[in-house]
């Protein structure tokens, strides 16, 4: 009997029912198609873990400094690629502000824009050492459900980007609901900023900004009320340290009715 | 198969070139920063540990073989070790203040969970796949997309998304293999 086409153990691994009964059976059975699917499982319940997987950090400049000065390598400032890096994205705290007017509490200033901006295309932002909560989870499946599947695409008055898309995956778990955002976009000068935009073209919230992987995973506010904040909105920021939109939309998308459950406070 | 800068970075490195520590610094510093900081939990700490992997990596560069193994997997191994040591002297500095204050501290030695460190392997290996490559396997491992979805969502052919699904996953595995974190 011939083995289990190998495109159909890897389907199976990230836990889709694909191929026949046949299939499944053989896989089951046969020790070598066995042996392969449980080697690509493992690699799945690792990759999945907690369901946001791990991320990578860049360590901070001074690090090059004393590693330069003590080997006596050019200290020319490197920065570690954690950038094209990270794949995925811990959920990262939302910030809520309106588009014009008030500041949060932190300080905004260009300088401290610019380096969240860098610390996002380096690292993105990390979700505090102490999440080792998930680290537990390993071969659990992420508790979560996914509530609505949402194209992003090209406004017709941005022709530069027509040829990007994007994704935004909404999911609830018990307590809170969850946007993970894909953006299919080339890298620019620049971050790209995940928004909600209210129906008033006016108000807005911002999610955060995509990793330099252009992927992320926000908390939506709980409280947010998803039938005024009912877009998805993608900006390309520029590092002009502006906190607000800058009215370069990328992608756009709108939640579907299935999404606009009310708020989101924790049921 | 899939061609490997990785391969590259480990030729300069184990040939002694000037601006080696420097390429194999900005390839792999995070994954060592990352895998320090998610073990030792403290940012002074893993920065010490990067600094001592890297710096003990340079100076014991002749000992590096290249047929033996991955310079990721050495570099991790290096890592892996730093941590330890890191976390017996965090372990004999509490007894010490313990003793002083009249108790007795006896714990067992940590070392860096292994789970960890693969996870972050798997991190630093996905983030090397071309952009969308890496994308789809974004796609399959966190959105709950089905692969005809995720073909569907990119404009991707059925058969390059399946491709693209085995080929990431078996790359995957052979980066966790190669750097002898799989069990």
């Amino acid at each position: 009997m011939s083995h289990t086409d190998p495109e159909i153990l890897a389907l199976r691994a990230l836990g889709e029912t694909a191929g026949t009964a046949r299939d499944a059976e053989h896989a089951e059975t046969c020790p070598r198609c066995r042996a392969e699917l449980a080697r690509l499982t493992e690699v799945v319940q690792l990759a999945r873990g907690d369901g946001a997987g791990e991320r990578l950090q860049a360590p901070p400049p001074q690090v090059w400094d004393r590693i330069a000065a003590a080997t006596g390598a050019d200290p020319v400032p490197v920065s570690p690629a954690a950038a094209a890096a990270n794949g995925t994205s811990a959920p990262a705290v939302p910030r809520i502000r309106p588009r014009r007017g008030l500041r949060t509490g932190r300080p905004h200033g260009p300088r401290r824009r610019l380096a969240t901006g860098l610390a996002g295309l380096a690292a993105g932002l990390i979700i505090g050492i102490a999440g080792t909560a998930g680290i537990v989870h390993l071969t659990q499946a992420p508790a979560t459900r996914v509530v609505a599947q949402i194209a992003l695409s090209p406004l017709p008055q941005f022709p530069q980007w027509q040829g990007t898309a994007g994704t935004a995956v909404m999911r609830a778990t018990a307590s809170q609901q969850l946007m993970v955002v894909t953006l299919h976009a080339p890298r620019q000068l620049g971050f790209y900023e995940v928004w909600l935009l209210a129906r008033d073209g006016v108000s807005m919230i911002s999610l955060g900004d995509l990793n330099a992987g252009h992927t992320g995973t926000f908390i939506i506010p709980p409280g947010t009320d998803l039938h005024n904040y009912s877009r998805i909105d993608i900006s390309l920021q520029p590092f002009d340290g502006s906190t607000q939109h800058s009215k370069t939309s990328v992608v756009r998308g709108s939640l579907p009715a299935a999404a606009l459950g009310g708020t989101t406070s924790p049921r | 198969m899939d061609w490997s800068p990785d391969e590259d970075v480990a030729a300069a490195f184990s040939g002694g070139q000037p601006d080696a520590l420097a390429l194999v610094y900005q390839r792999f510093g995070a994954l060592v920063y990352s895998i320090a900081l998610r073990s030792l939990r403290a940012r002074s700490d893993a920065e010490d540990v990067t600094q001592q992997v890297f710096v003990s990596a340079w100076q014991s560069r002749s000992s590096f073989n290249r047929g033996r193994g991955t310079l990721g997997g050495w570099l991790v191994t290096i890592t892996r070790n730093k941590v330890t040591d890191a976390l017996r002297e965090r372990q004999r500095d509490s007894r010490v203040l313990l003793q002083v204050a009249g108790g007795a501290a006896v714990t067992a030695p940590e070392t860096p969970p292994d789970h960890v460190v693969e996870r972050i392997v798997l991190a630093d290996e996905l983030a090397q796949l071309p952009e969308s490559r890496r994308l789809v396997m974004v796609l399959a491992f966190y959105s709950d997309l089905t692969h005809e979805q995720i073909a569907h969502v990119l404009g991707l052919p059925l058969g390059t998304v399946k491709s693209h699904i085995r080929r990431g996953l078996q790359r995957l595995r052979s980066r966790l293999e190669a750097d002898g974190v799989a069990h």
